[in-house]
């Protein structure tokens, strides 16, 4: 699973690292808010811990930039101040938890465990892209024409839209769509992007999915 | 004789009979090139008719146009109508593609209604032809599960008592034939790859 750390406390930074590398995590981690909504724009994560005082740009102004561009990652922030206020602005610019400092590493990882846990409850609202609209609830996905998608359809172009400005492979297709299930393999994944290809024509779409040896990608 | 004088196709049943059998002939043609080519049949069922006396007189006048030879023939374009049901999505543009470069037929209307599915989710490909300058044919191409849905469309449309559920019947019937697009798509994308291997 892969997670973006955002801390500007060099050492802090270190410790939940390690913490998360050791819990199993792909961890990325910046220094600062503009190189963290850089990395949250270029690769698809499961889970965003970030600082709210940061340099350059502060963690309520990157979570705010990130949910503007319909990137729903489950985000837990990091508060230095126990001000009510601070938690409120974060929790509404759509952060999903926050924790005071200091913490319990103990408590960190166990929210950061509980937040990946709920990530199936984001995708119930209606995604845009291009000429499409994508319905979470009933899977319809109109453009000129309307058809409706099958589950596993549904999940791979939510993932393409939502990782919409870079490529994602057969390999984060198989975890995050198929859970690792032991009868998918790369072969499922190529017929399932083909029956996309197929519907998003039949749906009369201008948007296409781009294939390249680094993966899958929609474009406009 | 006196049927065949007051017959609001005047004299001109034989010419239908023989434009319909001539692409009824086509069609059959084409299926069994397919058949030998790649061993299925692209056709699960064709049906074909020249509309009734009763059914012509009855659409001039619901349309407010005089019941005669002229408005039968070149007005109204569907005195003969054939519908060609499909196995597969590609098969119906395998015979629309045939029977659009037929050189003796001009192309009058072409609508379809596949990748521009009606809003209660109605889809079909439309064809009017012109034969030997002569003879307007009504061609309908669509797979089997177009086929099924209009079926009960159809069952539904004429019941015509309104009753509370119709919103949710229209949305409903809508959402099937999305289903059932969906469907069509896939099991074509599944031939496609057996016929690869």
């Amino acid at each position: 699973m892969k997670l973006l750390l955002a801390e500007d406390t060099n050492d802090l930074n270190r410790v939940l690292t390690v913490a998360f590398q050791h819990e199993g995590y792909d961890v990325d981690s910046c220094l600062d808010g503009e190189d963290a909504l850089k990395h949250a724009l270029m690769v698809g994560y499961d889970v965003i811990v970030m600082d709210i005082m940061m340099p350059k740009m502060d963690g309520i102004q990157v979570l705010k930039n990130l949910r503007s561009k319909n990137i729903i990652t489950p985000v837990l922030l990091l508060t230095a101040k126990s001000e009510i206020d601070d938690r409120v602005d974060g929790l509404d610019a759509g952060a999903d938890d926050y924790l005071t400092k200091p913490f319990a590493m103990k408590e960190l990882l166990a929210r950061v465990r509980a937040m990946t846990r709920r990530k199936a409850d984001y995708s119930k609202e209606q995604m845009k892209f291009g000429d499409l609209i994508l319905d979470g609830e009933t899977f319809e996905l109109k453009s000129v024409n309307s058809i409706r998608l099958s589950v596993k359809e549904f999940e791979v172009l939510q993932a393409l839209i939502l990782n919409s400005d870079h490529y994602i492979d057969g390999e984060y297709l198989l975890s995050h769509v198929w859970d690792n299930d032991t009868e998918a393999n790369v072969q499922t994944v190529s017929l399932y992007i083909e029956y996309l290809k197929r519907k998003l024509d039949a749906v009369s779409s201008g948007v296409k999915v781009d294939e390249s040896p680094m993966g899958y990608m929609l474009r406009c | 004789m006196s049927e065949i004088i007051n017959s609001i196709y005047g004299s001109h049943l034989p010419e239908l009979e023989c434009a319909m059998q001539f692409l009824v002939n086509e069609i059959n043609v084409l299926r069994n090139k397919v058949k030998e080519e790649v061993g299925d049949d692209p056709i699960e069922h064709l049906n074909y008719r020249i509309k009734s006396e009763q059914s012509m007189r009855e659409k001039c006048r619901r349309k407010g146009l005089p019941e005669t030879e002229d408005t039968a023939l070149r007005i109204i374009h569907d005195a003969i109508g054939i519908r060609v049901v499909c196995a597969f999505l590609n098969d119906v543009y395998i015979i629309r593609e045939h029977l659009v470069n037929l050189s003796n037929c001009k192309v009058v209307e072409e609508k379809d209604y596949i990748k521009h599915a009606k809003a209660n989710g109605y889809r079909s490909y439309h064809l009017v032809l012109l034969v030997d300058d002569n003879i307007y044919v009504e061609i309908q191409l669509r797979t089997i599960s177009q086929d099924t849905w209009a079926a009960l469309e159809h069952q539904i449309h004429y019941k015509k008592v309104k009753t509370e559920n119709d919103a949710l019947i229209i949305s409903e019937l809508k959402r099937c034939a999305d289903e059932l697009a969906s469907t069509d798509i896939s099991m074509q994308t599944i031939r496609d790859m057996i016929r690869k291997t």
